[in-house]
């Protein structure tokens, strides 16, 4: 079992739950499984300003999506600090 | 009847209420923080909100909610094919479908894509015939992306309806859907080596009066535009009054076709109300003449109407500004009275009846 954390905006899209406990093997089998799921992923890869955290350490430098499970306590989900849009008209 | 106004921000959703005199408003919000709300209706099929809200982080959805705002639920399947070679990016306006068809919404999206929900906006697909049209490889994005910003359904024919991208151009359906002709006849397109192509258009606003429906109505990226004809041809109304062809929002008359309103920018360049002149400038005989409508708006002023920020009712004018700011008229807009200030950016404003 894996404690999946998510920040407050898609806390707010998941029906206020931020803490979920989830059994799965990948991270990425882990973020599927979240009501959110289409918020995180683009053509089947984490949204480019998605980052994940399995205990600490950015998925990107673990293996990506299939980074296992295994020993994880958990998964936090953070936007990434990218300033704002440019004016769109 | 009251009037409810949804002010779509960068910051969420917030609602105006006003009294049946549309003297008195009362300001609730934000809703769905955090989003930028681009188009927000209310559905006057089943009185449901319905919003194409967007995040830099998580991309374009469209969300509905039943209880007045409290709850929301998200589209599912709202992406393109992988085999478009196409990534949906920002959503931006949504269209009720006809009353007949009351599971029916449209949506308008970047890049210049159209989807249909036949279930109440639970889920969506996309409309093959404008992902695929012959001349996608000719459109370009314009400051805003290749946004589909405009549709309109003709309530005189089940099948004719149309739709506006920038910069696409305009596109008329025939037959429900299954295939779009262009219709740009005489729009310009000052920006590219023809000036007049078949497709290529920066249209801004499209709108179709809908006591006269073959009379439709443009704002563009290079003009001002009339069509008589169901768009197989346009006036271009520029020079009679107007400071500027450019501008991105406009409004009409329900009930006397003849009846425009723009809110011009000085140009391309510098968008901004030209001259330190926040002001709207009526036509009243189709587009011959134009007159400037200001009173009780501020000056100077260098204000910004987003192409979503002027809306009309039974009873009046609304338009709100970039600088947060929302006016009603209910004087054909002789007078306006600020009815909510320093909100944030406001992107879209809709009307709709409230009791």
């Amino acid at each position: 079992m894996v404690v999946v954390l998510l920040p407050s905006l898609l806390a707010t899209q998941a029906g206020g739950q931020a803490r979920f406990e989830l059994e799965a093997a990948t991270v990425g089998e882990a973020l599927r499984e979240l009501p959110v799921a289409d918020l995180l992923f683009e053509g089947g890869e984490l949204r480019r300003l998605v980052n994940v955290y399995l205990d600490g350490d950015d998925v990107r430098s673990l293996g990506g999506l299939e980074a296992p499970l295994a020993g994880v306590e958990e998964v936090r989900v953070i936007a990434a600090v990218a300033g704002g849009t440019t004016s769109r008209t | 009847m009251g009037a409810l106004l949804l002010a779509g921000t960068r910051k969420g959703l917030f609602l105006l209420h006003g009294d049946e005199n549309r003297s008195s408003w009362e300001l609730e919000g934000p809703l769905l923080p955090g989003w930028s709300v681009f188009h927000a209706i209310r559905d006057h099929r089943d009185g449901s909100l319905q919003i194409a809200a967007n995040n830099f982080v998580y991309g374009g959805t469209f969300q509905r909610s039943d209880d007045e705002g409290k709850t929301w639920r998200r589209a599912e399947g709202l992406r393109l094919p992988e085999d478009s070679g196409l990534k949906l990016d920002e959503v931006w306006h949504v269209e009720p479908g006809r009353d007949n068809e009351p599971e029916t919404i449209w949506l308008g999206a970047t890049p210049g894509v159209l989807f249909r929900s036949g279930d109440r906006g639970a889920t969506f697909e996309p409309v093959q015939s404008v992902l695929e049209h012959p001349t996608r490889e000719q459109w370009e994005p314009g400051a805003g992306g290749m946004c589909c910003h405009s549709i309109q359904l003709d309530p005189s024919d089940p099948k004719r309806m149309y739709i506006a991208i920038s910069a696409a151009g305009t596109f008329r359906t025939e037959d429900g859907g299954e295939s779009w002709t262009p219709a740009n006849t005489a729009v310009a397109a000052d920006f590219m080596p023809d000036p007049f192509p078949e497709v290529g258009q920066c249209v801004h606003k499209l709108l179709l009066h809908p006591e006269r429906p073959e009379r439709l109505w443009q704002q563009n990226h290079c003009g001002v535009y009339r069509s008589d004809d169901r768009a197989e041809s346009w006036e271009r109304l520029e020079g009679n009054g107007l400071p500027s062809g450019f501008g991105f929002p406009l409004a009409l008359d329900p009930r006397d076709p003849d009846v425009a309103y723009v809110i011009p920018e000085e140009g391309a360049e510098n968008r901004v109300t030209p001259n330190g002149r926040l002001g709207v400038y009526r036509t009243d005989d189709g587009g011959s003449s134009w007159a400037l409508v200001s009173g009780g708006l501020p000056e100077p002023a260098w204000g910004a109407v987003m192409r979503e920020g002027f809306t009309f009712d039974d009873s009046g004018l609304y338009f709100a500004t970039q600088s947060g700011s929302v006016f009603a008229s209910t004087s054909r807009g002789e007078q306006w009275t600020e009815v909510a200030r320093q909100l944030p950016p406001i992107l879209s404003l809709e009307a709709a009846e409230w009791s």
